[in-house]
């Protein structure tokens, strides 16, 4: 009987103009948006390979961050977070910038008041929009037309009838996901200049995984409200009102009482963090800038006090750098912090697991940023050799830059704990819907 | 048709719909107003502790030039956490950015939740949810056949239906906005004056234009389509294509349709710019000295300056070039995402609230024209204009043994009296100005209303009412 039920569902649903005006409209825009967001990516990727071969800077080690691949599907951080820094004995700035140095990289901003459509945004807002128009009238539907009380005067379970209606639509939800997927995918692979390996297939298959568990919540909320009421045009208000909650008012309240909540330090609070810190050591600075500026005055090197020069010096930015990294800390906590306030929207859930997948959200900053702290230890290191062994200075040489990336299976279990609120949510609405059902009078 | 005005509005007020949408907009409105006020409040001291420290430390070396907060913020935010507060100002008409402050660059970026945003977003989708019906629901239950056959012209029924539901979304709208302007005048007492006002009513009629537009949409398909959830379905794709799609994709497609060279291409440059044009010629000025060429030490120093000082302005250019481009990238943009009525109203408020991008050239005009006061005065007590940008350069020089330190030139600090500094002051607007600023985007919305209004009023009248 179940089976009967799906089938009948999948059936309706498929010669429904709703679901064919639905997928024309993300297949064209995951299409679109796809196509648009690889030359983005290609040109990106130029740029970063161009600029390891021709930007120096002869002051500086200039590191640069390479785009990730996935920022085709998710954008997330990706682009505006800057892909170079530059680093030296004196110096490890806070954050990365543009090519053009942080000054002359802050122009970006003109046009940072425009975010992008990728696939994850396709799945967020229009899909989420378009499962809640398949499920809207699943059950009030049937109740205004009288079906509802024809189909249960037969020996049909209620429960096996809720049944049936959320497994036929979901189904087609997901035949709707996959080939929107697909289309991405295939655009993808097909693309000359795109290499696709295993390791990212895997990465797209936990998309569809997390992109199907959001849209069953979608689709269980528009059951539930869909038992709640008497007639579709309520249910299908209702649900739209919840949508602009979810997808558009509760993430951005979550971000400005996270904005609220924490206060961070001003500018001028950190610079006064770090001269407390440096304090006890100014002196002993001073005067190693005074006895190594004497040595190179006199033109009589003295090892020893160089050496002393650049520890001090390594000192200095390393303190400096200490206060820094505690405020990137806090930039963190804020954002997790939102993350926590907007933890019952599915919406805010989905975007964050989306990021970690596709590498483009902050974790993957903060450990592009921890390499970076650890290639200026090693730069410190053969800083100090160029005066205890000349010889082995110039035959060494800095090790390429690397940090520690994550895999598929790190960034599934590290978002864990989402993926199984965004179940919870899918299992309490249908629960809920269930219990509705078998309770609220079919007349 | 006042009978049917009537009729629609009460079926309206008793609707779940607009008791939903009155407790949303007193919320929205709410929550915009308490953080206006504390952004306003921000602003405001940022703007009088740079005014102050302008006064007190008048410098012939750099001054700051700050841009004074709009009040209307919290109708329309324009980007401000992107904008910077003010800019240096150094000798030769150099204008630096300030620093727009330490904001979180980790966090997800979401909209503003101003004025605009939420009419845009919120209020935009409540008119289509209460137009879509307005034909279709009438043809499905049967009752447009019976109305129709009284002596009422069906152009007449949809005006009725329209300015029915416009009324109707007016009055959550006003309600959001008194409470907003409410909690405003107590958190903010300074911020609300009757000065805005006229802007103020401006804006809200400026709202009810915007949501006409999707009133007259979703009254044209209602009237092309006989089943309601067709209608809905296809009016909420144009409103995803208008409010959330159009404006957000333009930001890319404008980095491919602008012929701007992109940060990399121009960062490539810098280096063998300052190799070509720095030291290069420094070189050259060694060989000189080498060769017994040059002998004298300030002959030496004044053409090094030469040099330094034409490669900074070569490499001010340069950057000037990138910063054209991004702003050439940004104004395409804007004029791609245009194309959606909803960009439209927001440029539309942005202008009328003085805020956003238009605000901000206007303050580098009024900078550039106070660039050659300041100028003038560095003349008038140091003697020399000497350019800074912020990057110095410096190599030495062997004459005769004796070596010479050549480096970038930066301006001189004037010690003496400087009460007679020059004080920078924004040219005020008034609501001319403003409106000239939005007329572009208004004129847009008109066309917008026009266009979708003949189609509608076309489409009922042709229309099969059974």
């Amino acid at each position: 009987m179940l089976k009967i039920i799906i089938e009948r569902e999948i059936l309706e649903y498929l010669k429904s103009s709703r679901f064919f005006i639905g997928l024309c409209l993300t297949v064209i825009l995951v299409g679109m948006s796809t196509c648009i967001n690889i030359g983005d990516y290609l040109q990106r990727q130029q740029d970063y390979l161009d600029a390891i071969q021709l930007l120096e800077d002869p002051h500086k080690t200039m590191i640069f961050r390479k785009p990730q691949i996935f920022s085709i599907l998710v954008q997330g951080k990706d682009r505006e977070l800057g892909n170079s820094i530059g680093i030296n004995l004196r110096e490890i700035p806070m954050r990365t910038s543009g090519y053009m140095g942080a000054f002359a990289s802050q122009h970006y901003r003109y046009i940072a008041g425009f975010s992008a459509v990728d696939f994850a945004f396709v799945v967020r807002v229009v899909l989420s929009l378009m499962v809640i128009f398949l499920g809207y009238n699943s059950i009030a539907q049937e109740r205004v037309q009288g079906t509802l009380k024809l189909i249960l005067a037969n020996a049909l379970p209620r429960g096996k009838l809720l049944w049936g209606k959320f497994l036929g639509g979901l189904i087609v939800i997901l035949i709707s996901l996959t080939i929107a997927v697909l289309v991405a995918v295939l655009i993808m692979v097909l693309h000359p200049d795109i290499s696709v390996d295993q390791a990212l297939y895997l990465r797209i298959m936990a998309m569809w995984g997390i992109s199907a568990l959001y849209l069953g919540v979608f689709f269980a909320l528009s059951l539930l409200v869909s038992t709640m009421v008497q007639s579709p045009s309520t249910a299908l208000l209702i649900l739209l009102q919840i949508w602009i909650v979810i997808i558009v008012i509760y993430p951005n309240v979550s971000v400005i009482l996270s904005d609220h909540i924490t206060k961070l330090p001003s500018r001028e609070e950190l610079n006064q963090r770090k001269n407390a810190l440096f304090g006890p050591f100014e002196r002993e600075y001073e005067q190693t800038r005074k006895a190594n500026r004497e040595t190179f005055d006199s033109r009589e090197l003295d090892t020893a006090i160089m050496v002393k020069y650049v520890n001090v010096r390594a000192k200095r930015t390393n303190l400096f750098h200490q206060v820094d990294c505690d405020y990137s800390r806090q930039l963190t906590h804020q954002v997790h912090l939102a993350q926590h306030i907007a933890i019952l929207s599915p919406s805010v859930l989905y975007d964050s697991i989306m990021k970690r997948l596709a590498c483009t959200d902050i974790y993957e900053y903060d450990a592009f940023m921890q390499g970076v702290e650890r290639h200026w230890h090693k730069l410190v290191e053969k800083e100090r050799l160029r005066y205890e062994d000349f010889r082995a200075y110039k035959e060494d040489r800095l090790p390429a830059f690397t940090y520690q990336k994550q895999y598929v299976a790190e960034a599934i279990v590290q978002t864990i704990s989402q993926w199984i609120i965004l179940f919870l949510l899918a299992v309490v609405f249908f629960a809920m819907a269930h219990t509705i059902f078998l309770r609220k009078d079919v007349a | 048709m006042m009978a049917i005005v009537k009729r629609e509005i009460q079926e309206h007020l008793r609707s779940m719909q607009f008791i939903i949408m009155i407790v949303l907009s007193i919320v929205l409105f709410g929550l915009n107003s308490w953080v206006s006020a504390k952004k306003y409040n921000e602003q405001i001291s940022l703007y009088n502790r740079g005014l102050s420290n302008t006064k007190s430390w008048a410098s012939t070396m750099s001054t700051g030039l700050y841009m004074r907060p709009s009040p209307l913020v919290f109708a329309a935010d324009g980007g401000s956490i992107h904008t910077p507060p003010g800019y240096w100002l150094s000798p030769k008409g150099n204008l630096k950015p300030m620093s727009a402050g330490l904001h979180n660059f980790k966090m997800p970026f979401v909209p503003e939740m101003d004025w605009a945003f939420i009419i845009k977003v919120v209020f935009s989708l409540y008119a289509l949810l209460l137009a879509f019906r307005g034909i279709s629901g009438e043809k499905e239950c049967g009752t447009l056949r019976m109305v129709l056959s009284n002596s009422l012209k069906r152009n007449v029924l949809l005006l009725a239906k329209y300015v029915s539901i416009l009324l109707t979304i007016g009055i959550p709208l006003l309600v959001g906005i008194l409470v907003n302007l409410s909690v405003i005048s107590v958190l903010l007492p300074s911020a609300v004056s009757l000065s805005i006002l006229p802007k103020i009513i401006l804006i809200t009629l400026v709202a009810l234009f915007y949501m006409s537009v999707f009133i007259f949409l979703g009254l044209l398909v209602s009237s092309l389509f006989s089943r309601s959830s067709v209608v809905l379905l296809i009016v909420l794709s144009v409103w995803i294509l208008f409010v959330i799609v159009v404006p957000n994709v333009s930001g890319i497609l404008s980095d491919k349709l602008a012929k701007v060279p992109s940060e990399f291409q121009t960062a490539r440059q810098v280096g063998p710019m300052i190799e070509e044009q720095i030291w290069a010629r420094i070189h050259q000025i060694r060989d000189r000295v080498k060769k017994g060429e040059l002998t004298d030490e300030q002959e030496i120093k004044r053409q090094s300056d030469l040099v330094f000082e034409q490669g900074r302005e070569q490499l001010q250019n340069h950057n000037a070039i990138y910063e054209n481009a991004m702003k050439q990238r940004a104004r395409m943009a804007r004029n791609l995402s245009r194309l959606s009525p909803a960009a439209q109203f927001q440029y539309a408020c942005e202008g009328l609230a003085d805020t956003g991008t238009g605000r901000e050239a206007r303050f580098l005009k009024d900078a550039k024209a106070y660039s050659g006061i300041y100028d003038g005065y560095i003349l008038q007590k140091v003697g020399t204009l000497v350019g800074y940008s912020g990057r110095v350069f410096g190599t030495t020089v062997h004459l005769y043994g004796k070596e010479i330190r050549l480096m970038t030139p930066v301006p001189k600090q004037y010690e003496g009296d400087k009460s007679d500094f020059p004080v920078f002051t924004e040219s005020s607007t008034d609501i001319q100005n403003n409106l000239q600023e939005a007329s572009l985007d208004l004129a847009g919305l008109a066309i917008w209303n026009l266009i979708l209004a003949m189609l509608a009023f076309a489409a009922i009248s042709r229309c099969d009412v059974r």
